[in-house]
């Protein structure tokens, strides 16, 4: 079992992508995932810092801990319009984390922080040849990923209504590489980007419960511009051309979309063990117009570059339910739709969005009160879509699939 | 837990495993690629670079296109190949030719008119090398390094009578057709249609008027009646070879969609002589003085003097075209277009030759012949129902540049990535385009899903 194990692990190890709608990674708590990836109207733990700061001031104990790790196994393919040809995604392994402590120093006041990493896209593509895939010329290889810091204070009113606010302090690299279609004696020519950033957001939100059982959530992440100054540029081209493309350096542009989540949830049933919630996840995607290159050193081949995204907002609809088997043991589930908010004319291999049904699973055991070790999965059914990037002309059918276990700790006392 | 996690991590393995797309749906519809045979010019030959050689020839549209037919049946495609990769391409001098290599771009120091270095460089088509006339000439007429009977039968100048000339492979015909042809009193359409074609491909009658063009002249085009006789004795010819065989057949290019044609006229204005009011004056004498009064110069920008094809003297108009050949050096250092300063005591009038410029009037003449030659092909292709690449409306769309997964094209010389270093031939890339527009057609006409070539898969221009 476990030999088979490791060799299924080595031989489709796949690749990471963003999932879903575009490059946002909606894994924030092992517990959450389970049960459809809900939480704006939940206050189980500390991770109520990521979903709803008003959330975070009706946890119940004083000290509270989350701590988790997802393993994205992805897998792509990609078959050309017109063209006998295939390429898939290479296998890459991407492992979004969290981290989650919130202390209470009164009963009604919470502070803490949310460490994470929301958004995130690493993916490389391959062909039977090797790395010179077809869409060489629009992405051969790409990482990118986003970490943020989210010192919290949450404050509630009776166990009526609570507010609470972070600010967001986030963390980005990018490194990508392309080919350029000019050809030397030794082929196409080259471009590796390579840069980090930092910026600041807030993440905001209210949470009420207006009856017995019933909670509502409303919770703004507001958009950060993930502005890369100064990233290194690297050109490799042929020397009668390399006056043209000096190395260089290059200011890489991109948003992270806001997001706005109503939440609702209800438990009922003996000791409220049955919980069923609805989470709507509003994502200010159009704020993707484009990923721009602004590189420092202009010429006749370089220069201010726009990659047109043309992203339009969606509405991520999501549904949860848990059920505490016993005092041990608690089960959950899940479904979500996350519909892609990139049109048919500009489906990019570099961000190969695909609209998404996902279903979960999850559970947690309890050893002793308080603490748990968390398991969740997320299957995602991976369509097919076919379209055509149409300022590059690369068209084509794309298909991916993802499968993601999660495994995490949390701990209350 | 240890067999949970392993139990949840086998699952997600495996359901991630399996994200197969069904591969292309090749389709012939009933076509039958057996014995492709591609009958045309320096285009189907993949010629390049002003020269036949190897990987030109390995990279032609005929090869690339039957190299897509494999996937619904086609068969082997044998291509006389010439066995250099540096190449011969030669110009008819009185009592044989002078031969050359295929010209590569090449960084080549820029001279002042001394012919001394001014310290920059320019990228350049240049000879790959220099080897003597008999080595070149050996090259030429050695054999093919593969045996025939040869699938493709391009023959670079053939135009569409050249293709019935018997003896078009003998000592007095073409080299490029002696080198493989199957007697020398065969005639191409002969070696052709003995092969008996399941399908087959003709383009032919670009040098009915790039001969002349090339030439910078309207004199040597091929009337458009004896055209319409020909043409469909040729497809005919090839219809009734045996095998009732299924084709393809191509319009002609105008020639204001080849750099060779558009290049120079970008860079230097049909006006590019500036004049004071006493230049103009002295000219002015010059000119009345060797008996070419017609011409009067003026202050301020003048246009360029060149000799007609009647041996006349005219001023250049807006929209005549210089042709690449045109000695640019001739024109900075000598006064060429204007008066040979090298002259003395006196300048000397100094017409541009006419070969080296298209004007209006012969450019109209060439492209109402591409039109009437293009309505023919249209005519018999439908008449015959054959497929029909519009190469010529294709090409037009390229000047404004196309762009295929990334990679920008145009008909623009060296930065357009489509042609070759002689402005006239594709190179590869370009030849892939066209592969895949003669099986868009073919596709279009019979109902066939012919997958298409790669494109990045083949090189542009490589630079140095």
């Amino acid at each position: 079992m476990r030999r088979i194990t490791v060799l299924l692990l080595f031989f489709c190890l796949a690749a990471t992508t963003s999932f879903g709608g575009g490059y946002q990674v909606g894994l924030h708590n092992v517990r959450n995932i389970g049960m459809g990836l809900i939480g704006t109207s939940l206050s189980y733990d500390a991770s109520s810092l990521f979903y709803n700061p008003g959330g975070a001031a009706f946890v119940n104990e004083k000290w509270s801990f989350s701590a988790g790790v997802s393993l994205i196994f992805a897998r792509g393919t990609y078959q050309a319009k017109d063209v006998n040809y295939q390429a898939t995604l290479k296998h890459e392994l991407n492992t979004p984390f969290y981290f989650y402590a919130a202390f209470k120093p009164t009963k009604n006041l919470s502070v803490g922080i949310a460490v994470d990493a929301p958004y995130g896209n690493r993916l490389a593509w391959k062909d039977d040849a090797g790395d010179n895939w077809k869409g060489r010329y629009l992405i051969k290889d790409i990482s990118f990923k986003a970490i943020t810091y989210q010192p919290t204070i949450s404050y509630k009113i009776k166990d009526i209504i609570g507010f609470g606010v972070g600010l967001v302090y986030a963390t980005g690299t990018v490194d990508m590489n392309k080919a350029i279609p000019l050809q030397g004696v030794n082929g196409d020519g080259t471009l590796n980007i390579k840069g980090s950033t930092s910026s600041f957001g807030f993440n905001a939100g209210i949470m009420v419960h207006p009856d017995k059982g019933w909670s509502l959530g409303l919770n703004y992440r507001s958009k950060i511009e993930m502005n890369v100054k100064g990233a290194d540029a690297t050109f490799s081209v042929p020397q009668s051309l390399s006056s043209n493309f000096p190395n260089n350096k290059v200011d890489v542009m991109l948003p992270l979309p806001a997001n706005l989540d109503f939440g609702a949830s209800y438990e009922f049933g003996k000791n409220n063990q049955w919980m069923i919630g609805i989470n709507l996840c509003y994502v200010f995607w159009s704020t993707y117009d484009s990923l721009v290159f602004n590189f420092e050193k202009k010429t006749a081949a370089v220069n201010r570059t726009a990659t047109p995204a043309l992203y339009v907002d969606q509405m991520i609809e999501r549904i949860g339910v848990q059920f505490k088997a016993s005092k041990v043991i608690t089960l959950r589930a899940g479904g979500y739709y996350d519909p892609s908010p990139v049109s048919n004319s500009y489906l990019n291999p570099q961000t190969p969005s695909l609209t998404e049904i996902g279903v979960t699973g999850g559970l947690s055991v309890y050893p002793f009160k308080g603490f748990s070790v968390d398991a969740s999965f997320l299957y995602l059914m991976g369509g097919k879509r076919s379209g055509t990037y149409s300022p590059d002309n690369f068209a084509g059918t794309y298909r991916t699939g993802f499968s993601i276990p999660g495994i995490g700790l949390s701990y209350s006392f | 837990m240890k067999k949970i996690l392993f139990i949840i991590l086998s699952l997600a393995m495996l359901t991630a495993c399996e994200r197969k797309i069904d591969e292309f749906a090749a389709s012939a519809n009933g076509l039958d690629f057996s014995k492709f045979v591609s009958v045309g010019n320096s285009m189907t030959a993949g010629y390049a670079d002003g020269a036949l050689y190897l990987s030109g020839q390995q990279n032609s549209i005929p090869n690339i296109m039957a190299t897509q037919f494999k996937t619904v049946g086609g068969g082997e495609f044998t291509q006389p190949l010439i066995g250099t990769e540096e190449g011969v391409g030669f110009t008819p001098i009185p009592g044989g030719i002078y031969c050359y290599t295929k010209r590569v771009l090449t960084i080549v120091p820029d001279m002042d008119c001394y012919g001394n270095p001014v310290g920059t460089a320019s990228l350049k088509p240049a000879f790959s090398s220099n080897p003597d006339q008999a080595t070149l000439l050996q090259q030429l007429f050695a054999p093919p390094t593969v045996a025939g009977p040869y699938n493709n039968m391009g023959v670079p100048g053939a135009t569409l009578q050249a293709i019935f000339y018997p003896g078009y492979g003998s000592a007095l015909g073409n080299p490029y057709f002696k080198r493989f042809a199957t007697s020398a009193t065969t005639s191409v359409l002969k070696d052709a249609m003995a092969q008996q074609p399941t399908f087959f491909y003709l383009w032919i009658g670009n040098n009915d008027v790039l001969a002349s063009a090339l030439a910078g002249s309207d004199l040597m085009l091929t009337p458009a009646d004896t055209f319409a006789k020909y043409y469909p004795m040729a497809t005919g010819a090839l219809l009734a070879s045996g095998k009732q065989p299924k084709g393809v057949v191509a319009t002609i290019p105008d020639i204001t969609s080849i750099p060779f044609f558009t290049t120079i006229s970008k860079q230097l204005p049909w006006n590019g002589v500036p004049l004071s009011a006493t230049q103009a004056a002295q000219l002015n004498a010059v000119y009345s003085l060797q008996g070419h009064s017609e011409i009067v110069w003026k202050e301020g920008l003048n246009p360029f003097v060149y000799q007609k094809e009647n041996g006349t003297l005219a001023q250049m108009q807006e929209g005549d075209l210089f042709l690449l050949t045109l000695p640019t050096d001739s024109i900075k250092c000598r006064g060429m277009g204007i008066a040979d300063t090298t002259k003395h005591p006196m300048p000397y009038v100094y017409p541009i030759p006419g070969k080296f410029v298209l004007d209006k009037a012969e450019q109209a003449n060439i492209k109402a012949h591409v039109d009437q030659y293009n309505t023919i092909i249209r005519q018999v292709a439908a008449t015959q129902n054959l497929a029909v690449a519009d190469m010529n409306t294709y090409l037009k769309s390229f000047t404004s540049g196309m762009v295929f997964d990334g990679i920008k094209v145009s008909t623009t010389f060296v930065t357009g990535g489509l042609f070759s270093t002689d402005g006239v031939h594709l190179n590869p890339r370009g030849n892939c385009i066209a592969a895949n527009y003669f099986i868009q057609a073919i596709n279009a006409k019979y109902g066939s899903n012919i997958p298409q070539a790669n494109v990045t898969n083949y090189p542009g221009l490589i630079f140095p």
